[in-house]
C-alpha cells in the first residue's frame, strides 16, 4: 500500500485547486462512500473533494488507487492530478512498480499514470510492456498509452498487436486510433487477418476510420468470407467509409447477408460509393 | 409474490375504476404499451454517463396496459445469436409505430449502436454507424431521420488558405471534471446513410426528444468556470440553431434538468435531480417556457412568449428530493415519465423506484433500486401500478400507437461561408444580464474551448476553466452590431470588451455553429421575448463585413507563434498584431512580462515589497509561508523530506490558493497578504479569472488604452500606475494584452502553446 509522507502532503494539499466544482467534499463522506461499495458514490464523493484542503483524504484516496475497480482507480488519479506536487510524488512511485511490481501493481501503476497523463511514464510504460505481465496488466499499459494519445506510445502499442492475448491485441488497436497526430495504419492492417474476430472487428473498423485505401481488398475479402457478423458488418462499414467504388461487388452481396447485423450496413455503405 | 400479485391487482383495479362508467380513463384509448427492461444496476455513472452494460435487456409490450395484459417480447429473442447479450439504453417508436429505434450493445467489447426493430415481422437491422464510438439516446425525427448522441467527432474537412483540412481528425472533448468523452447531438436517415454530426459542446449533450413544434429539447451540460450544472435548450432538427430553454441563471428546480418530454406546447414533464448518486432519476417537474393558458378543450399549453426569464415549473412530486439525498420509503425517486394528456393536472405513464434511490445506500444495502412501470396522478400524487418485475428496470413506458410528426425545422446554411460559421448581434447592447453604458463596449472577445483530449494533463491552472484561446475581438458598430466568422462546431465563449481590452462581461456558457450556419443574435442575452429593434436595412457590422475569428484556421495552427509570444512590441502603434495573441501560456506569455519589469523586486526575498503571509492550521499548529515572488520558482516546500514542485511563484501569487477551501478547513491566513482589492481589501488573489478589470494586479499596474489603437496617454484607471511608483519601464502595449487576456481566459497556466503533448518522450 502506498504512502506519502504526512508532511509532504499537508504542505502539498495547501496548493489544492479552487473548489467552484468539486464542494462539500469531506474525507469521513469519502470513508462513507467505500464502506457502501458504490462505485458511484465513490467516484461523485473524490469529485466532491476536488479542491479540498484535506491531509487525511490523502492516505483514502491513495488507497483508491489499488481498488479492483477501474472506476475508482481513475477518478482516484484525477483527485492527484488536480494536486500537481502528490501527483509527482505518486507518480514516481507508480514508475517503479512499472519497472519491478507485480503485475497488480503494474495494472494500477498504468491506470495512474494514464489518467492523469504524465507523458514522462511513457518509457516506464515501454519497459513494462516487455515484460513478462499478465494480460489485465498489459491491458492497463494500452489504455494508459491510450489516455495520453501520444504518437510517442506507439511503439508500445505495436508491441501489444503482437501479444498472444486477443483481447490485447484488440485494445492496442483501438488505442491506436485515437493517438493525435497518428501517422500511419500500417501496423493495424495487419491485424485484418488476426486469428481473432474480435482483433479483425476492431481492425476492420480502425481501416474504416483512416479511411485507407489499401486496405479495401482485405476488407472485401471479409465482408464477405468472414465468420463472424461482428467482422463482416464492422468492414462493411469500413468499405462505405473508405468509398472505394471497387468494394461495391463485395458489398452488393453483404446486402443479403444472412444477420442484421451486416444487410442495412452494407446497403448504407454501397450507398456512400455511389 | 402473492402480496406483490394482489397489489398489482388492486392497482389494476384501480387503474379501471379512474375511469367513469363513461370515461375509458387516461389509458382508456391506448391498446398497449412498450417497455424497456434492463437488468436493475447501482452504478450508471453520472446523468451523462451512458457505458453501462449488463446484457440481459429486452423490448415488450403489454397489451392491455394492465398488469394482467398480455406481454410479449418485441425484441430482441427473436433476432438472432448475435442479440443474445444485448443491453438497451433508450428507444423510441416511429411516426407510424410500425418501427422502433433503439441503442444495444450486444457484448462487453462492443459499443452501443442503432438498430431498427420491424413490429411487423420482428426483424432487426443495425444502422451503418461507426462501429468503434458509441450511439445512443435516439429519436425518430421528421423526415425519415433519426437524432442521436454520440461520442464520434464532428470532422471539418474544409480548407485552410494552405489547404490543410481545418479538423479531419479532432479528438472528443473530454469533460473538465468529470472526464468522460463526451456525447454530441447528430443525425442520420432511417436507411443508415447521411450520418451528420453536430456542432460540440465542451461537455455532454444528452436525452434529446422532439417537440410539436419541430423542435428538439435536450440537456446540456454546461461547464464554464463556476457554472456547472444540466440545463434544457432547444435545437432545430438539422442541429442549427441552439437555443436556452430552462434552467439557466438559477431558475431551474435542481442543479440538473433531464428526460424532458412534451406534454403541450411549450409545455414539458422533466426530471429534476442532482448530477450523481441518484441513479439519474429524480422529482417530476411541469416545466412551463412561456404565459400559461388553458384551451377550450382544458389543455394547458404555455407556448406564448417562450424564454427563460417567463418560465415556471410546477413541481409534481412535493417530497421527493431533488438533490442526491436519500429518498424516504414510499417516496422514491423518478426514472421518467411520458404525458397521457395536457391537462392542469396531466396524467402521467411513469417509471418509478421506492426507498432510498441513492448509490451509497443501495450500495451498502447490496441492492439496486427497483423501477416499475406505474400511471401517477398529478392531482391526488398517486401512483397506481402498472408492471414492476423484481430485478429488472421498468422503464420508458409509451404507448404504442401513431403520432403526428411534426415539420422540418431548419436553418438555412450559407455556402459562402465554406467551413466556418457566423455568429454576431443586432445590437450588443440590449442585454438582460448586464447594463452597459452607451459606447463603453469596444468589441466583443471569441474564445474557442477545449479540454484535456488534446493532451492536456487533466487541467490547465487551479482555476477549473477549461482551455481557452482568443480568436479575436470583433468590433462593435456605431449602432451595436457586430460580426464575426468563427471555426464551425467548436465550442465558443464571448466576452464584451472596452478600449483597453478587458472584459466588460462574460458570457457562462458555451455555444457552437454548424458550417455555414448564421447565428445572430438580437443582442447579449437579450430579452427573448422581445423583439430587437434596430434601424431599417442591414446592420452596420453587416455592411462593413465581419471581422476574421480564426473561422478557416486548422485547429493545429489556432495558436500563437512562439515568436509571436515572447515579442514585448507584437502589437503596433496602428493597433495590428493584437490578434496575434490566441493562447496565454504562462510560462512563454506572462512569466516574460515579469522576468523583464517586476522580478528585480518581487523576488520572494522578504521586505516591503514582497509581504509574507501564512496559512496556519490552528488546530495542529503547522504553517506555511509564502512570501511574495513572480519569478519561476517553483513554491518551495518546508518540509524535511525536501523540495518538491508545483506551480511557479508568479503563478501561484496571481491566481492565489483556494480561499473557499482555506476557509471551509478553518484555517487561517495571517500576515501580509500581497494584493488589495480596488477598496483596499487585501487579498491573496491578485488576479480574477474572467475578470481583468476587477483584479488587483491589473488594476495596480493601471493598463492603457489598447483598441483601437494603442494610446498610453489614457489609463483604465484614475489610481497612478505603478510604473510610476515603482519606478520601473512600464508595460508595453503588447504586455499589458497579455496580462489582461490571461486573466479574462480564466487565468489557465496551460494554452496550446506549451501543452506537454507537444514534447517529445
Amino acid at each position: 500500500m502506498k504512502n506519502i509522507p504526512k508532511l509532504v502532503a499537508v504542505a502539498l494539499t495547501l496548493f489544492a485547486t479552487s473548489a467552484f466544482a468539486g464542494k462539500g467534499g469531506s474525507n469521513a463522506a469519502i470513508v462513507a462512500a467505500v464502506n457502501s461499495h458504490s462505485t458511484d458514490a465513490i467516484i461523485a464523493e473524490v469529485e466532491r473533494a476536488e479542491g479540498l484542503i484535506c491531509s487525511d483524504c490523502v492516505q483514502t484516496i491513495t488507497n483508491l488507487t489499488e481498488d479492483n475497480r477501474f472506476a475508482v482507480r481513475e477518478v482516484a488519479a484525477w483527485w492527484f492530478a488536480k494536486r500537481p506536487g502528490l501527483a509527482k510524488v505518486m507518480s514516481d512511485q507508480m514508475k517503479g512498480d512499472l519497472a519491478s511490481g507485480t503485475s497488480l501493481q503494474v495494472r494500477n501503476a498504468a491506470d495512474f499514470v494514464g489518467a492523469i497523463v504524465d507523458y514522462t511514464a511513457l518509457p516506464a510504460l515501454r519497459q513494462a510492456m516487455g515484460r513478462s505481465l499478465d494480460s489485465e496488466a498489459k491491458l492497463a499499459i494500452v489504455h494508459a498509452v491510450g489516455y495520453m494519445a501520444h504518437v510517442d506510445g506507439n511503439g508500445i502499442l505495436v508491441t501489444a498487436m503482437g501479444d498472444a492475448d486477443p483481447a490485447v491485441r484488440a485494445a492496442a488497436i483501438n488505442a491506436w486510433r485515437d493517438i493525435l497526430g497518428q501517422v500511419s495504419v500500417a501496423p493495424v492492417e495487419q491485424r485484418l487477418t488476426d486469428a481473432d474476430a474480435k482483433v479483425r472487428a476492431a481492425a476492420a473498423t480502425v481501416m474504416g476510420a483512416y479511411g485507407d485505401r489499401n486496405a479495401v481488398s482485405a476488407l472485401e475479402q471479409l465482408v464477405v468470407t468472414d465468420k463472424d457478423p461482428f467482422v463482416r458488418r464492422n468492414a462493411a462499414w469500413a468499405l462505405g467509409q473508405i468509398g472505394s467504388r471497387d468494394a461495391s461487388g463485395a458489398l452488393l452481396t453483404a446486402v443479403n447477408d444472412k444477420s442484421g447485423l451486416v444487410r442495412l450496413v452494407a446497403k448504407a455503405s454501397l450507398a456512400r460509393l455511389q | 409474490m402473492k402480496l406483490k400479485l394482489n397489489t398489482i391487482a388492486i392497482g389494476a383495479a384501480l387503474l379501471a375504476a379512474c375511469g367513469s362508467s363513461d370515461s375509458p380513463g387516461p389509458l382508456g384509448n391506448v391498446d398497449s404499451l412498450v417497455i424497456l427492461q434492463r437488468v436493475a444496476r447501482n452504478d450508471m455513472g453520472d446523468i451523462f454517463q451512458y457505458t453501462s452494460y449488463i446484457p440481459g435487456a429486452k423490448l415488450i409490450k403489454l397489451s392491455p396496459p394492465t398488469a394482467d395484459g398480455t406481454r410479449t417480447v418485441l425484441c430482441c429473442d427473436k433476432a438472432g445469436a448475435e442479440f443474445a447479450n444485448i443491453d438497451i439504453q433508450a428507444y423510441d417508436i416511429s411516426f407510424d409505430a410500425k418501427q422502433i429505434v433503439f441503442a444495444g450493445k450486444l457484448s462487453d467489447s462492443d459499443h452501443y449502436g442503432l438498430f431498427l426493430l420491424k413490429l411487423e415481422d420482428g426483424s432487426v437491422q443495425q444502422l451503418a454507424t461507426d462501429m468503434g464510438r458509441d450511439y445512443v439516446s435516439p429519436i425518430f425525427l421528421p423526415g425519415d431521420k433519426i437524432m442521436f448522441t454520440t461520442n464520434g467527432v464532428v470532422k471539418n474537412l474544409a480548407t485552410d488558405t494552405s489547404g490543410a483540412a481545418i479538423d479531419p481528425m479532432p479528438p472528443q472533448h473530454v469533460d473538465e471534471y468529470e472526464r468522460g468523452t463526451t456525447i454530441q447531438i447528430g443525425t442520420i436517415n432511417i436507411d443508415g446513410t447521411n450520418e451528420q454530426l453536430g456542432p460540440r459542446n465542451l461537455s455532454h449533450r444528452t436525452a434529446p426528444s422532439l417537440a410539436s413544434d419541430g423542435r428538439v429539447i435536450f440537456t446540456q451540460w454546461d461547464h464554464l468556470g463556476t457554472e456547472n450544472s444540466g440545463h434544457l435548450m432547444f435545437m432545430n432538427t438539422d442541429m442549427t440553431e441552439l437555443r436556452e430553454a430552462f434552467g439557466k441563471e438559477g431558475t431551474g428546480a435542481s442543479n440538473s434538468t433531464l428526460k424532458a418530454q412534451e406534454i403541450s406546447p411549450g409545455r414539458f414533464v422533466g426530471i429534476a435531480t442532482a448530477r450523481n448518486r441518484t441513479i439519474n432519476a429524480g422529482a417530476l417537474v411541469d416545466i412551463r417556457l412561456g404565459h400559461v393558458s388553458k384551451l377550450d378543450n382544458g389543455d394547458v399549453v404555455a407556448n406564448e412568449a417562450m424564454s427563460e426569464a417567463n418560465a415556471s415549473y410546477v413541481m409534481l412530486t412535493p417530497d421527493v428530493p431533488t438533490d442526491n439525498s436519500p429518498s424516504a420509503n414510499t417516496i422514491g425517486r423518478y426514472y421518467d415519465a411520458y404525458a397521457l394528456d395536457a391537462k392542469e393536472h396531466p396524467a402521467l405513464l411513469v417509471s418509478w423506484a421506492d426507498g432510498p434511490v441513492e448509490s451509497s445506500v443501495l450500495g451498502a444495502a447490496n441492492m439496486s433500486a427497483d423501477f416499475g412501470v406505474y400511471l401517477y396522478d398529478t392531482a391526488t400524487l398517486q401512483r397506481h401500478p402498472i408492471l414492476d418485475d423484481k430485478g429488472t428496470w421498468d422503464i420508458f413506458p409509451r404507448p404504442l400507437q401513431t403520432r403526428t410528426a411534426p415539420a422540418v425545422t431548419s436553418s438555412s446554411i450559407d455556402g459562402t461561408l465554406g467551413g466556418q460559421a457566423m455568429i454576431g448581434a443586432m445590437n450588443v447592447y440590449e442585454s438582460t444580464l448586464h447594463t452597459f453604458n452607451p459606447g463603453e463596449i469596444y468589441g466583443v472577445r471569441v474564445m474557442e474551448g477545449f479540454s484535456s483530449e488534446e493532451g492536456f494533463p487533466r487541467m490547465f491552472g487551479t482555476t477549473m476553466f477549461e482551455g481557452h484561446a482568443n480568436l479575436g475581438v470583433a468590433r462593435v458598430a456605431a449602432d451595436g452590431s457586430w460580426l464575426a466568422t468563427v471555426p464551425a462546431n467548436v465550442p465558443i465563449h464571448l466576452q464584451t470588451v472596452d478600449n483597453f481590452g478587458m472584459s466588460l462581461f462574460n458570457e457562462p456558457v458555451w455555444f457552437s455553429a454548424r458550417a455555414g450556419e448564421s447565428r445572430v443574435c438580437g443582442g447579449c442575452h437579450e430579452d427573448r421575448a422581445k423583439s430587437t429593434i434596430i434601424n431599417p436595412g442591414i446592420t452596420q457590422a453587416a455592411a462593413i463585413g465581419p471581422t476574421n475569428a480564426k473561422g478557416l484556421v486548422a485547429r493545429a495552427n489556432r495558436m500563437s507563434a512562439v515568436t509571436d509570444l515572447s515579442n514585448a512590441n507584437l502589437i503596433q502603434a496602428d493597433g495590428t498584431g493584437a490578434d496575434k495573441l490566441v493562447g496565454m501560456a504562462w510560462d512563454k506569455a506572462v512569466q516574460p512580462i515579469f522576468d523583464a519589469k517586476c522580478t528585480s523586486c518581487h523576488n520572494g526575498v522578504a521586505n516591503s515589497m514582497n509581504p509574507s503571509y501564512q496559512i496556519v492550521n490552528p488546530v495542529t499548529g503547522a504553517s506555511t509561508t509564502y512570501t511574495f515572488d513572480l519569478t519561476n520558482k517553483p513554491i518551495q516546500m518546508l518540509d524535511e523530506d525536501g523540495m518538491a514542485e508545483t506551480w511557479p511563484a508568479s503563478y501561484f501569487f496571481m491566481a492565489g490558493p483556494d480561499m473557499e477551501a482555506i476557509e471551509k478547513n478553518n484555517l487561517m491566513v495571517t500576515g501580509t497578504p500581497p494584493c488589495k482589492t480596488a477598496s483596499g481589501t487585501p487579498t491573496l488573489q491578485c488576479m480574477l479569472p474572467t475578470d481583468a478589470h476587477n483584479s488587483p494586479a491589473i488594476q495596480l499596474l493601471n493598463p492603457t488604452k489598447l483598441f483601437p489603437q494603442p494610446d498610453a496617454a489614457v489609463r483604465a484607471f484614475t489610481s497612478s500606475p505603478h510604473s510610476t511608483v515603482g519606478g520601473y519601464a512600464e508595460l508595453t502595449p503588447t504586455e499589458f494584452y497579455k496580462l489582461i487576456l490571461a486573466a479574462d481566459m480564466g487565468l489557465n497556466y496551460y494554452a496550446r502553446e506549451n501543452n506537454p503533448h507537444s514534447s517529445t518522450y
